[in-house]
């Protein structure tokens, strides 16, 4: 991509990333309580089948494309959004049960619970 | 509680002008830094803003709204006077504690080239797709000229 189109969001935005192959970060929050962390991921336009979560020894990855195609003989008149499909990547010190680890994609937010395992776990020595 | 707000994903990220530059790594950091003391912040002219695209057919304009999260029953799409308005309520939850956030945003549709009774709009993955079809006047047509 060009530094001019890069300096003007308008710009930048038309050039089709899709067909670059390049990805976009999603918005995304991460919450911990004692016994889990909490993910949650904006996705929009991604359903259940462009979902690809994989979470590994040291590290969690997250890649979605959309679901949406802009269908032949459609014209974009103004576009915001783009068609980049998302990548998002977590490394981590082997702190998760993978077991137990819960994900739901409803109306294009991931919401996935990553059980602590239990070496990690806050743990209570009573002192005799 | 925090509330991110959703903002356009844009390439811009990656194209990056600043990589030649030896002084990248510093702005890159400096950019990090500002944004995140900024972060809390919503500019009051986005606030409530989400990313919209509209499309053109021959027979129907569409308009599709990034509204992730956001329950059926929240959204609301009006066409009156000549704007079709778009307003959503996204509700954050934090333990007990619930906070809204407004969201609103308007497109203007000229008043005699959509049908205006024949709107629909439909909600699937987190993207809200209203389907304004054309008025027959504003249907492209084709003439067919015998030249002579």
């Amino acid at each position: 991509m060009s530094l001019f189109s890069s300096q003007i969001p308008a710009q930048a935005d038309k050039t089709s990333v899709a067909d670059t192959g390049l990805k976009i970060a999603p918005r995304y929050e991460i919450k911990e309580t004692p016994e889990a962390f909490s993910l949650q991921v904006y996705l929009p336009g991604v359903s259940k089948d462009g979902l690809d979560l994989k979470v590994d020894h040291a590290e969690v990855r997250l890649n979605a494309r959309r679901a949406w195609r802009k269908p032949e003989g459609w014209t974009a008149l103004h576009r915001e959004t783009s068609d980049a499909s998302y990548e998002l990547v977590f490394s981590h010190q082997s702190a998760f049960d993978a077991d137990t680890i819960q994900a739901e994609l409803r109306d294009g937010v991931l919401r996935v619970t990553l059980p602590k395992a239990g070496a990690v776990k806050p743990r209570k020595i009573v002192v005799a | 509680m925090r509330i991110i707000r959703y903002t356009q994903p844009t390439g811009r990220t990656y194209c990056a002008p600043l990589a030649r530059s030896p002084w990248a790594g510093l702005e890159a950091e400096v950019s990090r830094l500002f944004a995140a003391a900024r972060s809390d912040q919503v500019p009051a002219e986005t606030a409530g803003r989400f990313p919209l695209d509209i499309y053109e057919a021959a027979h129907l304009t569409t308009v599709r709204a990034e509204l992730p999260g956001v329950e059926r029953a929240a959204i609301s799409v009006e066409l009156a006077e000549g704007t079709l308005q778009i307003v959503a309520k996204r509700v954050h939850k934090t333990g007990d504690r619930e906070e809204t956030v407004n969201l609103r945003r308007s497109v203007l549709v000229p008043e005699g080239t959509v049908q205006a009774d024949k709107v629909s709009a439909a909600y699937e993955n987190g993207v809200l797709t209203v389907t304004l079809p054309k008025c027959e006047e504003a249907k492209p047509k084709k003439v067919t000229v015998d030249v002579a």
